[in-house]
């Protein structure tokens, strides 16, 4: 398989320099000057407290400014609507926010979500998964009648429906976490059908034989025995997880009821995009470009470590 | 086969059941319940009557369990309920939209097949080529493109810029002076884009399918037996390639029933076009539970149909499956 051999390496360099990008942007894309000098001498307001770095910005001058020298939530009244030019790299929105500033704050939200909802998904999955493919009878068949009836119901409508009715334990969470936990909730059948299997087939295998024999009770021999080896495909699944969560939330956002504004958001953005078609392509291209570079660099990564890992299911 | 068949069909039955509690569950788990005397007592000024009235109606007075045998009653007899936002009924909600979606879907499964066909084929004629290695990547970097991001950009490049294509909906304003053939281009051209974000995430999965098929059809023991009797490379690919080919080709009339509902979401959003996509956010939005729930239901059985009559059809067109 020569046609995807540098997935792994692209995929890991994509991911890793958006999340890099993403951690970074409070650094990176703010309205506080990095090295300032006042009164007192010269200053590192960046890192200071929130309030600190106000009170300091409005008397010093600032030395050393950020790269994109713009908070996410800054307007600009005079700069509505700008192209990308050398003041504003991505241009402008309907309120004069910088895009840049806006494209990697937003990041935040989408792989904090994305890696969130796949925790959780994982975490409602693994367990299941395990017990019933080794517990066997009638666990494994109400188990697996579950699942069966959750894989139905499609996952953007799943995800939309527990929005609707967002049970009484979501609500109060924050924006993220209401997120991460509808999606993880609307998507870990899979991971459940999938361990089921594995773990129906590692059952009969010598290495439970022998670690009951010594007399472990299921609980050790599921956790210390049998989950180390099914670990590696579950891997792999967790980096398409992520692609597929991350995109559920931009999708989620895109209709209005992810994240919530001002707090930026790739999927937020293409919705201010869609009032503004006519004028600000700059908009919609930039979002949907970091969404799309962050879903395809999951969707590598994880097609990486399956040939890494997972020899078996390597495809022709 | 008769008894596998049946086996089958009960388990579907059984899953089905399963589906609609959990959709029921779901959507009972409700705290925002919008006929809550809260909600109307004070701010839309009903009486207590009232409410007790219309919550009555909903069998909303009713113990969670009555609620649902209630409900999976109406169901049996196709009664879906009642929209909250109108009273109409939930079933003629869907049936008016259904016409719209399955039109789209039926076009781009169209567009899906009449280009992943094609594409697979040059794929597959000279394996690890730079075509096939093209064909690939560019498949595979359509399969991770957002949806709506590639509708807004096809909407900035086609219809802002170029004026070549309309914006949004499905027909124009002007539509009703038009002639009947005006009206039936005018139709289309409100469809192209629309069709076009629908088809495009399948043609990887799709192309994929063909393309490793007709290896399958065109090497080893297909191949060796195709030139015993004296055929070509071209004619075992037709002989044996595209018969295998035709196999997940048949799926796909499970596949376009379980898109028809979710794939039209984020495209009839978009597009802002009257089907079933748009009715479902439009209900989420509105808080329209049991438009939500009817949907949700609808599309789960579509899904259970598609997945049951893709089985069928495959055991039925591959006899290696058949027997086994």
């Amino acid at each position: 398989m020569r046609r995807f051999r540098g997935n792994l390496q692209a995929g890991a360099g994509l991911v890793g320099l958006l999340a890099i990008a993403a951690g970074a942007a409070p650094y990176l894309a703010s309205d506080i000057a990095w090295v300032s000098r006042g009164p007192g001498g010269v200053r590192f307001p960046i890192l200071g407290s929130a309030d600190l770095r106000r009170v300091a910005g409005a008397e010093e001058q600032p030395v050393l400014r950020a790269p994109i020298p713009y908070g996410p939530d800054l307007t600009d009244l005079d700069a509505i609507l700008t192209a990308p030019s050398g003041r504003h790299w991505l241009g402008t929105d309907g309120l004069g926010r910088d895009v840049a500033s806006r494209v990697l704050h937003g990041g935040r939200v989408s792989l904090t979500v994305g890696l969130a909802a796949t925790a959780v998904a994982l975490l409602l999955g693994l367990p299941l998964g395990a017990v019933a493919g080794y517990a066997g009878g009638a666990v494994d068949a109400a188990v697996s009648r579950l699942v069966e009836a959750v894989l139905c119901i499609p996952v953007l409508l799943l995800a939309l429906a527990l929005l609707t009715a967002s049970p009484p334990a979501l609500r109060g969470l924050p924006d993220t976490l209401l997120l991460a936990s509808v999606i993880g909730l609307a998507s870990w059948a899979p991971v459940a059908r999938y361990l089921r299997g594995e773990f129906l087939r590692l059952r009969q295998s010598e290495m439970a034989l022998l670690a009951r024999a010594s007399g472990a009770g299921p609980l050790r021999v599921i956790v210390r025995h049998l989950l180390p080896s099914a670990l590696p495909p579950v891997i792999v699944a967790a980096a398409f997880g992520v692609a597929a969560a991350i995109l559920l939330e931009a999708a989620l956002s895109f209709l209005g009821l992810g994240v919530r504004p001002p707090t930026p958001s790739w999927g937020g953005m293409l919705t201010e995009a869609r009032h503004h078609v006519d004028r600000a392509w700059w908009l919609a291209l930039f979002p949907g470009a970091a969404l799309f570079l962050a879903v395809l660099g999951c969707n590598m990564l994880g097609e990486g470590l399956r040939d890494l890992l997972d020899p078996r299911q390597r495809r022709r | 086969m008769a008894r596998a068949l049946l086996l089958r069909s009960a388990s579907s039955a059984l899953t089905l059941l399963l589906v609609t509690l959990i959709v029921f569950l779901l959507l009972h788990l409700l705290p925002g319940d919008p006929f809550s005397e809260d909600e109307l007592v004070g701010p839309r000024r009903l009486t207590r009557a009232q409410v007790a009235e219309i919550r009555a109606l909903y069998h909303l007075d009713e113990p969670v369990h009555r609620q649902y045998l209630l409900w999976l009653q109406d169901l049996l007899r196709g009664d879906l309920g009642a929209s909250f936002q109108d009273r109409r009924t939930v079933a003629s909600k869907i049936a008016e939209r259904l016409p719209v979606t399955v039109t789209l879907n039926a076009l781009a499964l169209a567009l899906m097949v009449g280009l992943s066909v094609p594409l697979g084929t040059l794929a597959a004629w000279r394996p690890g080529s730079g075509l096939d290695r093209a064909a690939g990547a560019g498949t595979y970097a359509l399969y991770a493109l957002p949806v709506f991001w590639a509708a807004l950009l096809l909407q900035i490049v086609f219809s802002a810029r170029l004026g070549w294509l309309p914006l949004l909906g499905l027909a124009s304003d002007r539509a009703a002076e038009l002639g009947a053939l005006e009206r039936l281009a005018d139709r289309a051209a409100h469809l192209v884009l629309p069709t076009v974000c629908l088809a495009y995430p399948g043609l990887a999965y799709l192309s994929r399918f063909v393309r490793s098929s007709l290896l399958e059809g065109t090497s080893g023991e297909f191949e060796r037996a195709g030139r015993a009797r004296g055929l070509t490379a071209l004619g075992v690919l037709v002989r044996h390639g595209f018969r295998l080919a035709s196999v997940p080709l048949l799926t796909l009339a499970g596949f376009l029933l379980r898109h028809l509902v979710a794939g039209s979401v984020l495209v009839e959003w978009t597009f802002a076009i009257p089907g079933l996509g748009l009715l479902f956010v439009e209900a989420v939005l509105a808080r329209d539970v049991p438009v939500v729930m009817g949907l949700t239901l609808v599309s789960s059985v579509a899904t259970l149909a598609g997945t049951f009559l893709a089985d069928v059809l495959y055991a039925a067109a591959d006899p290696r499956v058949r027997h086994a």
